[in-house]
């Protein structure tokens, strides 16, 4: 049986002759990036072979790498089978991500006579972030935050179903448990920390998207991922703890928030919630962006809501330069006086560009005219030869791209990428504005929430037109309002009543699914 | 004016995505009495050609796309009712759909069209389509080829599923299979056994010419 030697965390692994490199280093917890679940499309799961041979790669492996990877022995563990004893480099872990997790709370009405300790949740499909609440008065004395550890089992929502599809009960017996474990974890360090027994933990109160309710709650999520997109439940749910699996006192409880749809989870309704868009007198769009684009819009009386496929393109996944947003990762773009500068995480020199980077990079292309309003990179012929962008434009046989920095390009691919994604989020802004007849003029305010939206100014956002121009200067930020929400409904009956009849109140429509779609995003496209 | 520069000209406001000049230029055609089958092989199709190579290099999107096979359709109903009995040459049949479980079908669009403009005849069966529909069209239309899209990878297995009803039927070899979309690979072709990917709709016709032997 051959042995797998692991530089990065000095682990010594056997496995079966022909194995799969990607499934001995999941089943062994070495740390190894599965974006797509092992479809062999994402390029992600690198890892370098020091010393030995494995199986030859395949020719659509040698695709997904640089001839330079290639030479220095990289592979992608999806595609590599182990034939005999090997040493390998994996991956650093990147969990020491910063999440997002204070926000602004509203006044309301708690309980009284409330006793020993709760945890308020918001599960994200990349993080989680937990607060340790003192029921009695609401002082949240402990926080924690993660990534989820589902991510093993692939990055997005779809790729975490497809797994309970492939897998069956196990599946989901798995996605349950991985995060399950994880929360217990923040929560046994966040009680040691505060001085507070695991005994006294009476309630936890979890606002997620409606894919990971369904998974922490171990209820299968397969219908979520096939048209016509019904899960198995929307209403709130509660359950002991025990249950769940989730530590605590015996009898402790678990809150779950409702669900608008299979798209526009607790996560967005506990965001509606705290923002409340319910009684707004002004005309409110509320939007978090990720893998999908989620809204809400309060206008003319009405709450309406969608979802749309954005894709991973804005969080730096299928970009060619794109990358974590770690040091080395470029935040930041700025094009002035006819020169390009870029702010950089951490000290080091630039490796990559982060979600908020691609942004910023793509909306200041626009706005000097490298990029056209069709998304076509301008020709280098087109130019006058004294023209300041000369130098930065590349044109080869694998088409333009913009050099921003040693090694770290924008291709004209990369900026196609981020066109959809924002043709996606600006036809389901302005398919919103439609259905409750509001104007953009008439739109008071552009709400941005979520961890993600956070790192994204106004400018970019307006820039790259996933909003309106005329919206501009109507953004605010609310943080991580799914967190706010679980807090409350932690503390409040009265609160969970009230979400529950927003759920209700909140109308959902598909879509891809309406009338005239697809000329709408078309249009949506144009920058 | 010349047959050439004519033909050449539908052919530029194609390229340009000029609806209206594509069916000015059109009707000068037919007043001129140029065979109207003609005029869409040498001009129109040729217009998109020259679209698909541009979307190939990253010049157009799909807007652009979009937007000229609107001009060419507009210049083939024009033509349409000129074209003497339909010749009787054999034509590439398409059946083409986006699996059950998903509904995004813009990619299966482009497909659609970049199909319809090299003369394929395309039999579009919608989205969410249920496997064994496909498989009842293909056979009713003696299709050559099955073209079966996803955007979400959750519905990747009824690609596989379809393939293996097609071994059950013992007609496996009576259909090309292929499929494309967000979440394919090749990797994942090969793995079902299907006859071909591409990345893109471009590439997918080339590669359909290709098989069927077609310059």
């Amino acid at each position: 049986m051959p042995i797998i030697q692991d530089l990065t965390t000095g682990k010594k692994v056997e496995c079966k002759t022909g194995e799969l490199l990607l499934a001995v280093l999941q089943r062994e917890k070495i740390y190894v990036n599965n974006a797509c679940n092992g479809k062999g499309t994402c390029g992600k799961c690198k890892v370098t072979i020091v010393n030995g041979e494995a199986s030859p790669m395949s020719e659509h492996e040698a695709g997904m790498l640089t001839t330079e990877e290639i030479n220095s022995g990289v592979r992608l563990a999806c595609m590599t089978e182990v034939t005999a004893d090997i040493t390998v480099k994996t991956q650093n872990d990147t969990t020491a991500m910063k999440v997002l997790s204070a926000g602004y709370i509203p006044e309301f009405e708690k309980d009284e006579g409330l006793t020993g300790y709760g945890i308020a949740i918001d599960i994200g499909t990349t993080t989680v972030a937990l607060s340790l609440v003192r029921l009695s008065d609401g002082e949240i004395v402990g926080k924690a935050a993660g990534m989820n550890s589902q991510r093993a089992f692939g990055q997005d929502v779809l790729t975490r179903i497809t797994y309970e599809m492939e897998a069956g009960e196990q599946g989901i017996t798995d996605l349950q448990k991985a995060v399950v474990d994880s929360t217990n974890q923040a929560v046994r360090t966040m009680c040691a920390e505060a001085k507070v027994e695991i005994s006294e933990i009476v309630a936890y109160s979890i606002a997620g998207n409606c894919t990971m309710t369904h998974m922490v709650l171990g209820v299968d999520a397969r219908s979520i991922g096939v048209a016509p997109y019904k899960p198995a439940f929307l209403e709130a749910q509660t359950r002991k703890a025990s249950e769940v699996g989730l530590v605590g006192a015996a009898d402790a409880t678990v809150y779950c928030l409702a669900q608008v749809s299979g798209y526009i989870g607790g996560d967005i309704l506990a965001g509606a919630y705290v923002c409340d868009l319910k009684h707004q007198k002004k005309n409110c769009l509320f939007l978090d962006i990720g893998t999908n684009g989620e809204m809400v819009l309060a206008g003319n009386g009405r709450l309406v809501s969608c979802s749309c496929a954005a894709g991973p393109a804005l969080e730096g996944m299928n970009i060619t330069s794109g990358m974590p947003a770690l040091p080395g990762a470029i935040e930041s773009v700025e094009m002035k006086d006819e020169k390009v500068s870029f702010g950089c995480i951490g000290e080091e020199a630039p490796k990559g560009i982060c979600g908020s980077g691609i942004l910023e990079v793509v909306a200041e292309l626009i706005r000097t005219g490298f990029v056209k309003p069709t998304g076509a990179f301008v020709k280098k012929k087109k130019l006058s030869e004294d023209d300041w962008r000369q130098q930065y434009l590349i044109e080869d046989e694998n088409g333009s791209a913009f050099l921003l920095a040693p090694g770290v390009m924008v291709t004209q691919k990369d900026v196609r990428q981020v066109q959809l994604a924002k043709g996606a989020i600006l036809s389901g802004f302005l398919s919103l504005l439609k259905q409750a007849q509001v104007t953009v003029e008439d739109l008071d305010e552009v709400i941005i929430a979520g961890q993600f939206g956070s790192h994204l100014s106004a400018q970019a956002l307006a820039g790259t037109g996933i909003i309106p121009k005329e919206a501009e200067d109507k953004v605010r930020y609310v943080g991580n309002t799914s967190k706010t929400g679980a807090y409350m409904a932690l503390l409040s009956h009265r609160v969970r009543k009230e979400m529950e009849q927003l759920a209700e109140d909140i109308n959902y429509f598909e879509l891809a699914e309406s009338e005239g779609y697809e000329q709408l995003f078309m249009e949506c496209m144009r920058f | 004016m010349d047959k050439n520069e004519l033909y050449g000209k539908i052919a530029d406001a194609v390229v340009e995505m000029e609806d209206e000049e594509v069916v000015e230029l059109c009707q000068i055609a037919i007043d001129e009495g140029f065979d109207a089958a003609e005029v869409i092989k040498e001009a129109l199709i040729k217009g998109m050609d020259k679209v698909s190579e541009l979307y190939e290099t990253g010049e157009y999107f799909l807007p652009e796309v979009l937007t000229a096979s609107f001009a060419l359709n507009e210049g083939v109903d024009l033509l349409k009712p000129h074209m003497k009995q339909e010749t009787t040459s054999e034509k590439v049949k398409v059946v083409i759909g986006v699996v059950e479980g998903d509904t995004h079908d813009i990619g299966k669009n482009l497909v659609k069209i970049m199909c319809e403009s090299a003369g394929f005849e395309v039999h579009d069966l919608g989205r969410d389509v249920p496997i064994d529909e496909f498989i009842r069209v293909a056979k009713e239309v003696e299709a050559d080829f099955i073209c079966m899209s996803t955007l979400m990878t959750t519905t990747m297995a009824g690609m596989k599923l379809l393939i293996e009803k097609l071994k059950e039927e013992g007609i496996r070899d009576k259909f090309m299979v292929m499929i494309g979309g967000g979440p394919i690979s090749q990797k994942f072709c090969d793995e079902i056994g299907a006859d071909a990917y591409t990345t893109d709709a471009a590439a997918a016709v080339r590669k359909m010419k290709e098989l069927k032997g077609i310059a």
